[in-house]
C-alpha cells in the first residue's frame, strides 16, 4: 500500500463494473481498467491502476482460491480504512452500511481471509433478509388477483386458444402458403445460379475447372441413381469388385503394434476397474443389506 | 474377462474381489481385542448370574401357566439345579456370525436332576424346558448389566421358546448385539422312546384308534438331545477352514436376501452350515475340497442343492460304511419328510422342519442364481448377493390372511404333532393349489411369528399376530387369465361332487363346444380386468373355506389401477378400435393416387398403439367420417392424437435444402389429407407444423420420413455425416425402430404394457414429465423384463411396477450404462462398444463430479451412445430427485404388499401424490379448465399442513371461453370448437419457458396433473450471464414476488393460486 489513492463517491460506483471486469482474464483487466478511467478522469481522481493491479496480484498469490470479485472490494475497503477523512462519505453510498461496519470491525480483528467469507454471508443473509422484511412490510403483500383474461387476448387461456384457430386457417390457405414458399425458394435459387453464371461470364471467360475422376453416377449423400446407372447396378458391381487392400495384419509389425495395443488397452482397463472398485467401495456399494 | 488389480498388485478375478468386499462387510472382526474382550465378559457375567441362581428352587407351572396350558402339558413342580453346562454355541463359535444378525447362541444344557424319565411325554419337556428358561429370566432380570431380555423362538417354533439378552453396553463394531441362550437336552432320554414311529403326544391319541405317530414332535426334542453333537461335527469341520467358513457367510447373504427360503421350513444358517459340512466330508463325497475357492465352493453348494439327485434319496452325515441306518428306517424318514438330512447320530432328520414347497423353492431359487452365475457378463454379483428377493418383489400376487383372531386355526389345539400355524399354512397352501391348478407356476405359504412382544406368561393366543402372506407367482397370462376352468365330466358323479363341494356355488354345469357336459366355473370379465381374475378366485375359496370375512383377506392385484381408470374404466379396452381404425387408414393411405409419389409405408409410433402410454386415446364421436347424432356423454373438446409415419416411394426430385424439404412434406401431407377428406370425407386439420386426418374415431397426425435421411441413417457414413441429417427424420427414423421393436417385445410379455403406463404415470404425477422422455421409461421397463434375472419376468403390474421404482433408486447411474437388449441379438463388439461410448461420457465426470453428461446412459441396439431420449435430460440433480422419490416409493409400495396399514394417511394414492413442499414455489391450475379432467388423480383440495409455510402471492379465475366438454348444439359448430392436441398445461408451460427464460426450471405432469412445481435456477451457473448484467437489471430477477405474478399473468384464466415456498438464494 505504498502509493496514495484518493476515492470518491463515483470511484465507488464503478466499484461494480470493475467488479465485472476483474473478473475476466487479467491482461484483459487492466487495458479496461484504464478505459473506465479516462472516463473518470475530469472528476480529480489521483489513481493508479497499474499499481493496483500488481497489488492485487501480490494478494492473488497469497490466497489462490478467493475470486478477484472479493479482491476488488476488499482492496477499495482497506483503502478506505486508511483514508479514515473520507470513510463517512463512501459509508452514504454502500447500501448495507450498518452490516459493512461490523464488517470492518471484524476484518480488523480476524485473519482477512476468514473475515471475507463472512462478509460474503453476512452480505447475502442481509441482502435475502432485507429484501424479505420489505415485502412482509409492504402494502402489495395481500393476495395478487390475477384477471381471468375473458376480456382480452393478449394473455393466458385466451391467447392460447385464439393461437390454436389462427395456426389452423384450413388446408388451402396453408397450401398456398407453401406454394408461395416454394416458388420464392426457387427462385432464390434460380438467380443463385444465374448471378454465379454471370460473375464468370462478365469478362468473357469461362473458368474451365477440373472434374476429378468420373463422372458422378450416383448422389453422394442419398444414394440415389443420378446418371443413367442404377443404384443396384453400381452395388452388384461394387461387390464384384475384389478387395485388393493389404489386410491390417499383412506385415509382422502391424501384428506387434495390434499386439502392443491390446496389452496397453488391457492396461489403461485394469486401472478404470480398480478406480471403479475403489469408488464403488467408497460409496459403501458392497453392504447388502 | 474383467480382471482386477489389487492394491498389493496381483491380478485377481472381479467376482473374488467384490466377493472379498462383501465379506469384509458381513464379517465380526474376530481378532479384534475389543470386541472379543466384550463378550466375553458378557457371557460370563451371565454365567455367573445363571450359577448363582439357589439349588433346590421350586419351580411350578404357575410361572408361565398360558403356555403350560397352551402346550397342554400337566401339572408339575420341580426343584432347579444349574445348567450341567454352559457353553457358547451357533455361528459365533465357528466364526460364521453374518451381520446384520450380530447374536451369539449360548448353549445351556439342563440338567438331568430336573426331568423324569418319561417326561418326553405329552410336551413335559417343552413345559419344563420353558420354565428352567422362566427361572433364569426372572434372574438376569435383576442383573445391572442387562438392559432387556425378550422371549423369541427356535426356529420359529413355538414351544421351544429361547431367550434373547441384551447387554447394556453395545459396542460400535456389533450393533444390535445380543445373546441367545438356548437350552439343549443332551442325553436326557433314551433315543429309542423317541424314535419317529410313536406317539407321544396323548391329545392325539383318540379312543378306539391305534395311536398316531408322532415323529415331528419326537425330532422337535431329539434335536434338542443332539444339539451340541452337531453343533460340534459342524464347528470341527469349518474351524481352520477359511474358505469354507467364507462360503459360508456367502450363502448366508444369498439366502437371506430371499426372504421366501430364509424361514423356519426351509432354510436356516444352521442347516447351511449342515449342509457345507457334508460336501466338505467323505459322506458327502469330498464334493468341496481344500483347493477350492470361496466362489468355487459357493457355486458347488447352489449347483448341489439344485440339481443333486440325492436330495431324493435323503444325506446322511455319517459316512456310508460306517452307516448304521438299514433301509428301513430310511424308507421311514423318506415316508415322512420331504427333505432327509440324517445327522451323524443317525437318529434325527436335520431337515424335518423343511417342507416340500420350502424346499422346491429353494432349488428353484438356487438354479435361478447358477443362471445367473453364468449368463451375466460380470458373474451376477449384484444380481446374487446385492438384490433384495423378497416376497413383494418376488411374487406376481400377495396375499395377506388376518387369521390370529380366528378360533379355526387353533380348533384342536396350540400343539400336537405340529404346531397349529404350520398346519393352517399347509391347508391355505393346499387349497390355493387346488384352486388355481396350472394358473400359478408356484405358491408359497408363510407364517411368521412376530415374537417380540410376546409374553410366554399368556400362552399362544398372541403369538402370531403378524398376516399369513401368500405369494403366487403367476403362470403366463394365456393360461392365469383364463376365464373358464373346465372341470370333471358330468358322467364322473364322484369327482363332480368333489368338485362342486370344493367351488360351492361358482360350479356350473356346462355343455362345451366340442360336446362334452363338465362341471365348470366361469369367471367372467372385461378384458381389461383379466388380471383381477387370479384375485378373485382367491378371494372366493379363501373365504368360502377358511371361514374368514373378508376383510381379513387383502389381495394385492387391483390397488393401484386407479391411477389408470379414465371414467371408471380401462382406456386400454379402446386399444382394438385404434388399431382397426389404423388398419383402414393406412389401407386407406396407400391407395391414394392423386399425388405425386405414393405412400409405400405407414407404421405406428406413437405409444397408444403400442398400449403403453397412461391413457389410451377413446374414441371421439366427432372424429368420425359420420358424425352421428346424440351420444351419451357429453364429447370432450379436445382430442388426443395419435402419432403415423408415412413413408413415400424413392425419387431424385427432392431438393436438398432442409427448410425446403420440410416444406414439402408438408405439402404432400396437405394433400394426402386433401384426398381422404374429398373420398372418404374425414376430416383434415392442419396448421403450419402439424396434419390431422379424423378418422374412425381418431386424430391421427400424420408425419413424413424422408428416405433420404433413413438412407443415411442406415448407412452411418461416419459420425460428421449423421449429424448432418436433418434432426426430423432422424428422430422419425429411431422413434419408428423403437416401435417396432417394443411392439414386438409386448408380443412377449402382455403385462409390459400395463407396468409402463404405471411407471409412466408415476413419473408424470410426480412431476418428471418435462426431463423424462416417454420412451426412456418404455426401456427402462423393457430391461425388467430383458434382464429379469434373479427373479422371474414380473407377470403382473404391481410387481413390474415395484421392481421399475427399485431399478430407478439401485440402479449404479453413475459409473454403468443401463444396456437394454430388446431383441437379444447384441454381440460383443456391439457392448463394447456401448462400454466405450460410456466411459468417453464419464469422462468429464472424473474431472468434475458436477459435470456428468448423460447421467442416465440408456443404450440400445438403434442408439448405442444413449442419443436418442437421455442425451439432455434428466440431468445429474433431476435424476438424483428421481432417484430419492423412488427409493421412498419403493419402501411405501413394499409395506404396502405385505404388511397391514394401519396408518390412514398412507393410502396407495400416495404413492402418486407428489409432496408440494419440494419445490421453490407451486402454481396450482384450475382443474375443470385441464385438457382432460377426468384423468386428474384425485388429490384432496389442498393438504392439510402443506401449505402453511408457503406465502399466497396471487390468484386468478377461471376462464369462461374455455369448457374441456362441450355443450350439446349445432354439429357444425361443435365440429368448429373441436381442438386437436390443444393442451392448456403445455401452452402454459411454453409461454413461461419463454417469457422466463434462465429463472426457473419447470417440474409439470403431462398426464393429468393440476401442479406445477417451480425452482429457481442457481444463479451461479449463470454466472458470465449475470456479469454482463447491469447492476439494476440484477436487483429486478431478484424479486421472486413479482416474477411469480408475472407468472400468473402469463397463465390467466387458468392459473387458480400461485405460492412461494423458498426465495432463490443470492450466491455466489
Amino acid at each position: 500500500m505504498g502509493s496514495k489513492r484518493v476515492i470518491t463517491e463515483k470511484d465507488l460506483k464503478r466499484k461494480d463494473k470493475l467488479k465485472a471486469l476483474a473478473a475476466k482474464s487479467k491482461p484483459k483487466k487492466l487495458s479496461k481498467k484504464k478505459k473506465t478511467l479516462k472516463v473518470v478522469d475530469n472528476e480529480e481522481i489521483t489513481f493508479a491502476p497499474e499499481k493496483k493491479g500488481s497489488k492485487l496480484d501480490g494478494q492473488k498469490k497469497k490466497k489462490k482460491d478467493i475470486e478477484t470479485e472479493e479482491e476488488i472490494t476488499f482492496a477499495s475497503e482497506k483503502k478506505g480504512s486508511k483514508l479514515g477523512g473520507k470513510r463517512k462519505k463512501k459509508e452514504d453510498i454502500i447500501t448495507e452500511d450498518k452490516s459493512m461496519e461490523v464488517l470492518r470491525k471484524r476484518e480488523r480483528d480476524k485473519s482477512k481471509k476468514a473475515a471475507r467469507k463472512e462478509t460474503k454471508d453476512l452480505v447475502l443473509s442481509m441482502k435475502t433478509s432485507k429484501f424479505m422484511l420489505k415485502r412482509n412490510e409492504s402494502p402489495a403483500d395481500e393476495v395478487y388477483h390475477i384477471s381471468s383474461g375473458d376480456e382480452d387476448c393478449s394473455k393466458g387461456m385466451n391467447k392460447w386458444m385464439a393461437e390454436y384457430h389462427q395456426s389452423r386457417p384450413g388446408l388451402e390457405i396453408l397450401q398456398r402458403q407453401i406454394d408461395e414458399f416454394m416458388n420464392a425458394h426457387e427462385k432464390q435459387e434460380e438467380e443463385a445460379r444465374k448471378a454465379r453464371e454471370i460473375s464468370v461470364a462478365d469478362d468473357g471467360f469461362v473458368v474451365v475447372k477440373h472434374h476429378r475422376g468420373r463422372k458422378k453416377t450416383t448422389d453422394s449423400e442419398s444414394g440415389t441413381a443420378v446418371g443413367s446407372v442404377s443404384q443396384a447396378a453400381v452395388l452388384d458391381k461394387m461387390a464384384k469388385k475384389k478387395n485388393k487392400e493389404v489386410g491390417i495384419d499383412f506385415y509382422r509389425f502391424q501384428k506387434r503394434d495390434a499386439q502392443r495395443n491390446e496389452v496397453m488397452m488391457l492396461q489403461s482397463k485394469f486401472e478404470q476397474d480398480r478406480k471403479r472398485i475403489q469408488q464403488l467401495r467408497a460409496t459403501r456399494k458392497f453392504k447388502p443389506y | 474377462m474383467e480382471v482386477v488389480v489389487s492394491s498389493t498388485g496381483a491380478v485377481i478375478d472381479p467376482m473374488d474381489f467384490k466377493v472379498s468386499e462383501v465379506l469384509k462387510e458381513v464379517q465380526l472382526d474376530y481378532e479384534s481385542p475389543t470386541v472379543t474382550k466384550f463378550i466375553d465378559e458378557t457371557i460370563s457375567s451371565i454365567k455367573k448370574v445363571i450359577n448363582k441362581i439357589p439349588q433346590d428352587l421350586k419351580v411350578g407351572s404357575d410361572l408361565a401357566p398360558g403356555f403350560i396350558r397352551d402346550v397342554n402339558a400337566d401339572k408339575f413342580e420341580f426343584s432347579f439345579k444349574k445348567p450341567a453346562s454352559i457353553e457358547i454355541g451357533g455361528s459365533y463359535s465357528i466364526q460364521a456370525l453374518t451381520k446384520p444378525s450380530t447374536s451369539i447362541d449360548l448353549f445351556i444344557r439342563l440338567p438331568k436332576e430336573c426331568f423324569h424319565e418319561k417326561d418326553y411325554l405329552n410336551h413335559r419337556y417343552h413345559a419344563k424346558r420353558c420354565l428352567y428358561l422362566c427361572v433364569i429370566k426372572k434372574y438376569l432380570n435383576a442383573s445391572p448389566k442387562i438392559k432387556k431380555i425378550e422371549w423369541s423362538t427356535f426356529q420359529n417354533e413355538a414351544r421351544k421358546p429361547v431367550l434373547v439378552v441384551y447387554p447394556v453396553q453395545e459396542p460400535d463394531e456389533i450393533p444390535g448385539f445380543c445373546i441367545r441362550l438356548i437350552p439343549t437336552a443332551t442325553s436326557l432320554f433314551s433315543v429309542p422312546k423317541l424314535n419317529l414311529a410313536r406317539s407321544n403326544v396323548r391329545a392325539l391319541t383318540k379312543e378306539g384308534m391305534a395311536p398316531q405317530a408322532t415323529p415331528r414332535y419326537n425330532s422337535s426334542i431329539l434335536e434338542d438331545m443332539f444339539l451340541e453333537e452337531n453343533a460340534e461335527f459342524v464347528r470341527k469341520t469349518l474351524l481352520g477352514w477359511k474358505e469354507l467358513r467364507e462360503a459360508l457367510i456367502l450363502i448366508k447373504v444369498w439366502a437371506r436376501q430371499r426372504t421366501s427360503i430364509y424361514s423356519h421350513d426351509c432354510l436356516n444358517g444352521f442347516l447351511i452350515s449342515v449342509i457345507l459340512s457334508y460336501l466338505a466330508t467323505a459322506s458327502g463325497g469330498n464334493r468341496v475340497n481344500k483347493s477350492m475357492k470361496t466362489v468355487q465352493i459357493f457355486r458347488v453348494t447352489l449347483d448341489f442343492i439344485a440339481n443333486s439327485k440325492l436330495w431324493d434319496k435323503g444325506l446322511l452325515l455319517q459316512p456310508h460304511n460306517q452307516s448304521n441306518l438299514s433301509k428301513e428306517e430310511r424308507k421311514q424318514y423318506q415316508q415322512l419328510f420331504p427333505v432327509v438330512l440324517c445327522d451323524s447320530s443317525s437318529q434325527l432328520n436335520l431337515a424335518f422342519r423343511i417342507t416340500k414347497h420350502g424346499f422346491s423353492e429353494l432349488r428353484d431359487e438356487a438354479a435361478q442364481t447358477l443362471n445367473c452365475i453364468d449368463k451375466y457378463r460380470d458373474g451376477g454379483f449384484e444380481e446374487v448377493f446385492m438384490t433384495k428377493v423378497d416376497f413383494a418383489a418376488k411374487y406376481d400376487y400377495c396375499i395377506r390372511i388376518k387369521a390370529d383372531e380366528s378360533k379355526e386355526v387353533y380348533a384342536s389345539g396350540f400343539c400336537l404333532d405340529e404346531e397349529c400355524w404350520r398346519t393352517y399354512e399347509e391347508k391355505v397352501h393346499s387349497l390355493l393349489e387346488q384352486a388355481l391348478g396350472d394358473r400359478a407356476k408356484s405358491i408359497r405359504v408363510t407364517w411368521r411369528s412376530s415374537p417380540s412382544q410376546w409374553k410366554i406368561e399368556e400362552g399362544f393366543s398372541e403369538f402370531s399376530t403378524s398376516p399369513l402372506v401368500v405369494g403366487i407367482l403367476s403362470s403366463a397370462p394365456e393360461k392365469s387369465f383364463r376365464g373358464v376352468d373346465v372341470g370333471p365330466n358330468a358322467e364322473n358323479k364322484e369327482e363332480a361332487l368333489k368338485y362342486r363341494k370344493f367351488w360351492g356355488e361358482k360350479a356350473e354345469l356346462r355343455r362345451f363346444k366340442d360336446g362334452i357336459i363338465a362341471e365348470s366355473t366361469v369367471w367372467e370379465c372385461q378384458h381389461w380386468e383379466r388380471h383381477l381374475i387370479v384375485k378373485r378366485i382367491c378371494d372366493y375359496i379363501l373365504s368360502r373355506h377358511l371361514a374368514l370375512p373378508e376383510e381379513k383377506i387383502t389381495c394385492v392385484a387391483e390397488q393401484l389401477d386407479f391411477c389408470l381408470l379414465h371414467g371408471g374404466k380401462d382406456s386400454f379396452s379402446f386399444h382394438g378400435s385404434l388399431l382397426a381404425a389404423f388398419e383402414v387408414l393406412s389401407k386407406r393411405l396407400r391407395s391414394i393416387k392423386d399425388i405425386p409419389l405414393s405412400v409405400s409405408s405407414v407404421q405406428p409410433l406413437d405409444p397408444a398403439f403400442r398400449s403403453t402410454s397412461v391413457f389410451l386415446p377413446a374414441p371421439h364421436p366427432l372424429a368420425n367420417e359420420k358424425v352421428k347424432g346424440r351420444t351419451s356423454q357429453l364429447p370432450s373438446t379436445c382430442i388426443q392424437p395419435v402419432e403415423v409415419m408415412i413413408q413415400l416411394e424413392g425419387s431424385g426430385n427432392w431438393p436438398m435444402d432442409d427448410v425446403a424439404i420440410e416444406k414439402t412434406k408438408h405439402a404432400f401431407l396437405l394433400q394426402i389429407g386433401d384426398s381422404l377428406q374429398k373420398s372418404w370425407g374425414s376430416r383434415c386439420i392442419a396448421s403450419e407444423d402439424e396434419v390431422d386426418v379424423l378418422m374412425s374415431g381418431y386424430a391421427f397426425r400424420l408425419r413424413i420420413l424422408h428416405e433420404r435421411g433413413l438412407s443415411l441413417v442406415r448407412k452411418k457414413v461416419g459420425n460428421e455425416r449423421m449429424k448432418q441429417i436433418t434432426s426430423g427424420d432422424k428422430e422419425l427414423f429411431i422413434r419408428g425402430q423403437h416401435s417396432s421393436m417394443i411392439n414386438g417385445l409386448l408380443g412377449r410379455y402382455p403385462v409390459y404394457g400395463p407396468v409402463v403406463r404405471l411407471a409412466k404415470r408415476w413419473i408424470s404425477a410426480h412431476l418428471f414429465s418435462s426431463f423424462v422422455e416417454e420412451e426412456a421409461v418404455e426401456l427402462l421397463v423393457a430391461y425388467l423384463f430383458l434382464r429379469h434375472l434373479p427373479f422371474y419376468a414380473p407377470s403382473s403390474r404391481i410387481t413390474g411396477f415395484l421392481r421399475f421404482l427399485r431399478l430407478l433408486s439401485n440402479y449404479d447411474w453413475t459409473f454403468s450404462p443401463l444396456i437394454v437388449d430388446i431383441n437379444g441379438d447384441m454381440t460383443s463388439k456391439d457392448e463394447k462398444e456401448i462400454h466405450e461410448n460410456f466411459m468417453t461420457s464419464r469422462k468429464a465426470y472424473e474431472e468434475s463430479p458436477q459435470n456428468l453428461d448423460r447421467p442416465m446412459f440408456l443404450a440400445t441396439s438403434y442408439d448405442k451412445s444413449s442419443e436418442a431420449w437421455t442425451k439432455y435430460s434428466p440431468n445429474s440433480s433431476e435424476l438424483k430427485r428421481m432417484v430419492a422419490y423412488a427409493k421412498t416409493g419403493a419402501e411405501l409400495l413394499t409395506d404396502f404388499i405385505v404388511h397391514n396399514q394401519t396408518d390412514p394417511q398412507k393410502t396407495w394414492k400416495s404413492l402418486f401424490r407428489t409432496p408440494l413442499n419440494l419445490y421453490d414455489a407451486v402454481i396450482l391450475l384450475h382443474r375443470h379448465k385441464l385438457a382432460f379432467p377426468q384423468r386428474l388423480l384425485s388429490r384432496p383440495e389442498m393438504i392439510p399442513g402443506e401449505m402453511i409455510k408457503a406465502k399466497h402471492v396471487s390468484e386468478g379465475k377461471a376462464s369462461k371461453d374455455f369448457d374441456p366438454f362441450m355443450l350439446r348444439g349445432d354439429l357444425e359448430e361443435m365440429k368448429k370448437n373441436l381442438m386437436v392436441n390443444f393442451d392448456p398445461v403445455r401452452c402454459l408451460v411454453n409461454n413461461l419457458k419463454e417469457e422466463f427464460p434462465e429463472t426457473f426450471k419447470l417440474w409439470y405432469d403431462s398426464v393429468g396433473g393440476d401442479a406445477i412445481g417451480l425452482t429457481w435456477d442457481k444463479l451461479e451457473s449463470k454466472k458470465r450471464a449475470r456479469e454482463e448484467m447491469d447492476d439494476d437489471e440484477n436487483d429486478k430477477r431478484q424479486d421472486p414476488i413479482d416474477v411469480l405474478r408475472n407468472v400468473g399473468e402469463v397463465g390467466r384464466g387458468f392459473v387458480r393460486s400461485v405460492y412461494l415456498f423458498k426465495s432463490p438464494r443470492l450466491q455466489n
